[in-house]
């Protein structure tokens, strides 16, 4: 399960918790566009996400890139090293861009 | 020319054929045999690959220029699968994606040849998921089970003493696993969790449609190249064994992670 809370501002921060599966989608999404609403960019704070797979790591990319097209660039912070792994196995700085990961 | 689009039933598929030393023709393992792929060519190459002990690939173009068949041939001892794409239509046409389709028929085919993928028969496969004890199973009905799979499976792993990066290893891959029964399995399945003396075996079983070859790939991303669905590329990478049986009444996959 997915817990979020949002730090609001015109650069809002949305702190993520927990799994990040399938049946994470509806939350991600949900935080993140309430975040987004009005903001220059949104931060994801990745520090408490314990697990991501392939369809969590999917539901971040799909969010990153709709963000971007709609202009309000979205930046993730704080990866742990099981999420780093997953990320890069999957290429996710190539489908989403280096300004995402600006550590 | 637009009528062979329109009739194809997709524009790619994955079949498996076998043959044993000696037999005079291959049976399907996965998928049906194709129309207009001849027996005595496929028995001849087969036989071929299994007196070289080579690992050898085709490609067959049928006289309708819109279809054509990548074969790989994998010997293994006394017998040898052939992993087959069909691709049809617009692929011919675009060039990337279809290198893309080959580098992925080459990928499953090298993880059968290094014996890391293995696909199993009718009859194999109801002799794997016996192997051993079962320590416990239980139904996988929707997204809310993923992570009571994932518990489960960790708790096993701890006990069996697994160090960490290949716990959290295996429990990407049963998520994955699992994702992809509830996303291409009809739905809902089962997960069964498996004593043997060297590994524990997690069976995930469903009674769904069948793994289409359209489930194991990604469709290209803007600009990208189509690979293969990420859950096969984690579970076959992380996994110490893989074995995958597949038909339109189900599909099967076990995996298995070695305790020693």
């Amino acid at each position: 399960m997915l817990r979020t809370s949002i730090a609001q501002g015109p650069a809002p921060t949305v702190y993520l918790a927990g799994e990040m599966d399938l049946d994470c989608a509806d939350t991600l999404r949900e935080a993140v566009n309430d975040a987004a609403r009005g903001a220059q960019m949104v931060t994801l704070d990745f520090a408490g996400v314990e697990f991501i797979d392939s369809s969590g790591t999917g539901i971040f990319v799909r969010l990153a890139l709709d963000l971007k097209s709609q202009g309000t660039p979205l930046v993730a912070r704080n990866l742990s090293p099981a999420v780093r792994g997953v990320f890069d196995m999957l290429r996710v700085r190539e489908l989403v861009g280096d300004e995402v990961f600006p550590d | 020319m637009t009528t062979a689009y329109e009739q194809s039933p997709a524009p790619a598929s994955l079949q498996v054929y076998r043959y044993r030393a000696g037999a005079d023709r291959v049976e399907a393992v996965i998928g049906t045999l194709e129309p207009g792929l001849p027996q005595e060519d496929l028995v001849a190459h087969a036989g071929e690959a299994l007196e070289r002990a080579t690992f050898m690939c085709y490609a067959v173009s049928q006289p309708d220029d819109f279809v054509a068949d990548e074969l790989c041939f994998v010997p293994q001892g006394d017998r040898c699968d052939i992993l087959s794409i069909r691709t049809n239509g617009w692929e011919r046409h675009h060039g990337d994606h279809r290198r893309s389709l080959v580098e992925i028929l080459n990928n499953l085919a090298a993880a059968v040849a290094c014996g890391k993928l293995r696909i199993l028969d009718t009859t194999e496969v109801t002799y794997v998921v016996a192997e051993g004890r079962e320590m416990f199973g239980y139904e996988i009905k929707s997204t809310a089970d993923l992570q009571r799979a994932r518990e489960s499976v960790d708790d096993v792993l701890q006990q069996a003493g697994i160090d960490d990066i290949n716990r959290q290893r295996t429990i990407l891959c049963i998520s994955e696993a699992v994702t992809n029964m509830l996303l291409h399995g009809g739905g809902h399945g089962s997960m069964a969790v498996r004593r043997l003396g060297d590994r524990i075996r997690f069976v995930v079983a469903d009674e769904g449609p069948g793994l289409s070859f359209l489930n194991w790939i990604e469709p290209p991303a803007k600009g990208g190249q189509a690979s293969m669905g990420y859950g096969y590329k984690i579970i076959l990478d992380y996994l110490d064994a893989v074995a995958l049986h597949t038909r339109p009444g189900g599909t099967t996959l076990v995996l298995d992670r070695l305790t020693h």
